[in-house]
């Protein structure tokens, strides 16, 4: 297409040349110029058209741009829309439009923004080869004049309700006039609650009287009163009845020009607040500009994502100026530390479920909590108003008088944290925080503000390793009350268990349960006389697996018996005896079975009458289970050799080790 | 089972039909049966029972065998030493049987002979023994054959050839048991009846008759040991209306030793399994 271009062009110059036979040199001069602006725009400038992306919008885009330094910009006509039928037959359909141009990527000229969520309700019918549908929903329309991507003229953002393919009702409308991005003149803003009439100075400040005609009588109309761009004062109005509450009185107070944004409405709720006024932001003006703001912040956002745009619309506002300087600043910032710090340390106490038993029976513990509910009502919950005023940037627009009549409309807290502990006012109970003759509430500022923030931290701090301690203390104690029941509930239980094997075993092996016996008493003993409380805590866990131990080693006792059974079984061959002619059971290996029951068991039973101990009776325990275990394994091996060594053995621990088991070390059984 | 019960009633009868045949000969015969006064004698048995294969076992039995002389009751004096040895076949758990040799030797114990004091006595001997459980009891049937060759002790005597029958009835009842094991005593009452017949068996067939208690105590299943008290009466040879008795105290020492290596040992007992 650019060749076709370039073609016409060469054509025109060379017709121009054939056709005046005397061309003189100015002539000939226009026509190359004409040809190389042609050629120059002809190279430049292309056509798209398919599917494209605006910001969260798809849809089908058809617009004219340029290539520059491989950016393309857009430039000419711009169009961009979506419907789905069949989404909007089967449920609904989120549909739209823009269109307009650009100039050299900046919006230009008209545009038209359309919006809508249309339901259909699938009566068709057809006209002149055409289906028509009924179509309902909501339809947002702005349109107007851009001019260099920022609004000139007219603005009308206009929200609709269709109902049966027709306008059934305006939902909100907005009407704003603007040179160069400015607003300008007079505006009109109206939604069903109401319309709000203002108007700017030409520079955009807000001047005059913004009001609010309610569109219900039972509900406010309401005026601000602006000089200059300056909130001189609101006036709600109720049926005749005027409430006029004054927000920023002329000072010479400098001041600074804002935009008329949600930080702009946090300074006016701010100041209002100091005047007691209430849900003066839930209606009237301010949700109207809001709403406006919005809708225009949706524009923006598409303009802005396909080219240079700023369609914002600035209304411009002053408000007082009060900066901080670089001390407060610092101040501030350690202020916002400080009280993340203590508000972290008061979440943690206060939810701590062990605070809450504790104080139930601690008058100490009670008492710091109530100190930390009321350092969390009269400092903390302040100083988190004022961290977030500062999150919205409002700190610079407040004075600081004001700013501390806001935060503490009472007066700073004392130092002095007073508890009335009965709620009588017949025990008050003072708590003075750590380090409080270094503090000096009596100014006024960021300054001070950073001295109740340290204050109540170091107080927090304080209150809370003293309740640590305590709390350390009582889950100390809780686990001594758990771990003395279970102390005794297996004390108890190895007690039962012996008395009610003891009587039928052999006396070595009884003598070897009752030593078990006594030595848990006199462990318990021990126990009971010992005062240190970590001491304690530990012996308690020591003998807690020191009783399982033995009551392990008091199982393994009271099966001697029946275990010498089932190695007699074991070690018992079947034989044919000639004389009886019968089989008869002969015992085998006799060496080995003999070194068990008359060397080992009555020597580990020894060691058990004279030796046990806590650290002994795990070892005795495997050792006695070993030795019973090897001795079965035996039956089955070649022990002829290991049977010749027993002959003459009579040491058991060299027995036990023939039997591959090592005894306990010397230094424990010495 | 039925046809062992065939073998020792036919047995019986072959011996009572002998007896009688043999009665019915003798001539010089006294008015009526007279009884020698009881001579008292002492027995020390020992048995061996030595497995040498899964079935096969020698058994090897030697004897001492002691009489009163004037002086002194049951002890006074040897009379015999007596080695009785044979292979033994074990069939089953209820039966088993042997074969075998005895040589006897016998004491001169008449004070006043002048005879030869002692002379060998010669046996091969079979043997068929039947045992069956009864409760906790057992009973035995032993069905004993000698082949007898005897002489006296005078200078030249010669041998003289018998055949012995002897059948012999016994129970084993344990005492302080159930079963026989280890430590366990039993009481063994036994009875034997022991018939001859040969050339110079006239009118003496009933050679012994033996009334036996012993009471016994199993140390291991290997060894046992017993005594008891025999009375035994029979007809001399000389005159069948003459009888001689006697009153023995006998005392046993029964070993098993099993010199086989382990694995051979296993299985054990379950002959039949």
């Amino acid at each position: 297409m650019i060749l076709a271009r370039v073609l016409f062009a060469h054509n025109i110059v060379w017709l121009m040349i054939t056709k005046l036979r005397t061309p003189s040199l100015s002539l000939l001069t226009f026509a190359l110029l004409l040809l190389f602006s042609f050629e120059f725009f002809a190279q430049e400038r292309q056509q798209f058209s398919g599917a494209f992306q605006v910001g969260k919008f798809k849809g089908e885009a058809d617009y004219s741009y340029k290539v520059i330094e491989s950016d393309t910009i857009l430039d000419g006509p711009f169009q961009m829309e979506r419907s789905n039928l069949g989404a909007l037959l089967e449920s609904k359909d989120h549909f739209f439009s823009f269109s307009g141009a650009f100039e050299d990527d900046y919006p230009k000229g008209n545009w038209k923004f359309q919006f809508g969520e249309f339901q259909s309700d699938s009566s068709a019918k057809v006209e002149g080869y055409q289906y028509r549908l009924n179509i309902r929903g909501i339809q947002h329309e702005a349109q107007g004049t851009l001019q260099q991507g920022k609004p000139d003229g007219e603005w009308t953002y206009v929200v609709s309700q269709i109902a049966n393919a027709t306008v059934n009702d305006t939902l909100y409308s907005s009407s704003i006039a603007f040179d160069a991005g400015v607003p300008q003149k007079s505006f009109r803003i109206q939604d069903q609650n109401g319309t709000l009439v203002g108007r700017f100075l030409r520079n955009g400040l807000a001047h005059d009287v913004w009001t609010f005609y309610a569109e219900d009588h039972g509900k406010a109309n309401q005026s601000w009163y602006f000089s200059e761009g300056i909130l001189t004062m609101v006036e709600t109005e109720i049926e005749g009845r005027v409430k006029t509450i004054p927000i920023f009185p002329k000072s010479d107070q400098s001041t600074k020009t804002v935009d008329l944004d949600s930080r702009y409405m946090a300074i006016a709720r701010l100041k209002m607040r100091s005047g007691d006024t209430l849900h003066f932001f839930e209606q009237g003006i301010p949700p109207l500009l809001k709403a406006n703001r919005l809708y225009y912040q949706k524009i923006d956002r598409i303009l802005g994502e396909l080219g240079k745009a700023a369609f914002m619309p600035d209304f411009q506002v002053k408000v007082p100026h009060f900066p901080m300087d670089s001390v407060e600043k610092s101040q501030f910032d350690t202020i916002k530390v400080l009280y993340q710090k203590s508000n972290t340390i008061r979440q943690n106490l206060l939810k701590n479920t062990q605070l809450h038993i504790l104080r139930r029976s601690d008058a100490e513990a009670q008492f710091l909590y109530a100190v930390v509910l009321a350092i969390s009502d009269t400092y903390l919950e302040p100083l988190g108003t004022l961290v977030g005023y500062g999150a919205v940037d409002i700190l610079d627009y407040v004075s600081r008088e004001e700013l501390m009549q806001v935060l503490w409309p009472k007066g700073k807290p004392a130092k002095k944290v007073q508890i009335d502990e009965r709620g009588d006012g017949t025990a008050i109970r003072t708590f003075v925080g750590p380090e409080a003759q270094h503090f000096d509430f009596d100014s006024d500022g960021i300054s001070v503000v950073y001295q109740l923030a340290d204050y109540a931290f170091l107080s927090l701090d304080s209150i809370q390793q003293q309740l640590g301690q305590k709390l350390v203390n009582e889950k100390r104690q809780q686990e001594f009350i758990a771990l003395e029941e279970q102390l005794i509930s297996s004390a108890n239980a190895l007690n039962r268990f012996i008395d009610s094997v003891a009587k039928s075993l052999p006396r070595p092996e009884r003598e070897a349960l009752m030593r078990i016996k006594g030595l848990v008493d006199s462990n318990l003993k021990q126990y009971s006389q010992t005062e240190e409380a970590v001491t304690k805590l530990e012996l308690a866990k020591t003998l807690l697996v020191c009783f399982r131990h033995f009551h392990g080693l008091a199982i393994t006792i009271s099966e001697i018996p029946t275990r010498w059974q089932t190695i007699q079984e074991t070690y018992k061959d079947a034989i044919w005896n000639p004389f009886t002619a019968t089989i008869m059971n002969e015992e085998v290996k006799k060496r080995i079975t003999t070194a068990y029951r008359k060397l080992v068991i009555p020597y580990l039973l020894d060691t058990v009458r004279e030796k046990l101990d806590c650290g002994t009776a795990q070892e005795l325990e495997q050792q006695m289970d070993g030795v019973y275990q090897r001795v079965l394994q035996l039956r089955e091996e070649n022990t002829s050799k290991l049977e010749r060594k027993l002959r003459k053995e009579q040491d058991p621990e060299v027995i036990l080790q023939l039997l591959d088991l090592t005894f306990l070390p010397k230094k424990q059984t010495d | 089972m039925k046809q062992r019960c065939n073998h020792l009633v036919w047995g019986l009868a072959m011996v009572l039909c002998i007896g009688s045949s043999v009665l019915s000969a003798q001539e010089v015969l006294p008015e009526e049966s007279t009884f020698k006064e009881p001579v008292t004698k002492f027995w020390v048995n020992t048995y061996g029972n030595i497995r040498i294969s899964k079935r096969l076992f020698w058994d090897a039995q030697t004897h001492f065998r002691f009489e009163e002389t004037e002086s002194t009751p049951f002890i006074g004096q040897i009379g015999q030493i007596y080695n009785r040895h044979a292979i033994g076949y074990i069939y089953s758990k209820k039966f088993n049987v042997s074969l075998g040799g005895v040589l006897r030797v016998n004491f001169n114990t008449d004070a006043s002979s002048t005879d030869r004091n002692v002379v060998p006595e010669w046996r091969i001997w079979h043997q068929y023994q039947f045992a069956m459980p009864l409760s906790s009891m057992m009973v035995y049937h032993r069905i004993r054959i000698e082949h007898r060759w005897t002489q006296g002790f005078a200078e030249d005597s010669a041998y003289i050839f018998r055949n012995r029958w002897r059948y012999m009835f016994r129970l084993k009842v344990p005492l302080n048991n159930d079963t026989f094991e280890p430590n366990t005593f039993y009481l063994s009452p036994e009875a034997e009846l022991i018939m001859q017949s040969g050339k110079e068996v006239v009118d003496s067939p009933l050679e012994d008759l033996r009334l036996t208690t012993t009471v016994g105590y199993i140390l291991t299943p290997r060894l046992t040991v017993a005594a008891g008290v025999m009375y035994s009466q029979g007809q001399t040879l000389e005159n069948g209306g003459v009888y001689k008795q006697s009153w023995t105290v006998r005392c046993h020492l029964y070993f098993s030793p099993d010199f086989r290596r382990v694995k051979n040992k296993l299985p054990a007992i379950h002959f039949d399994d």
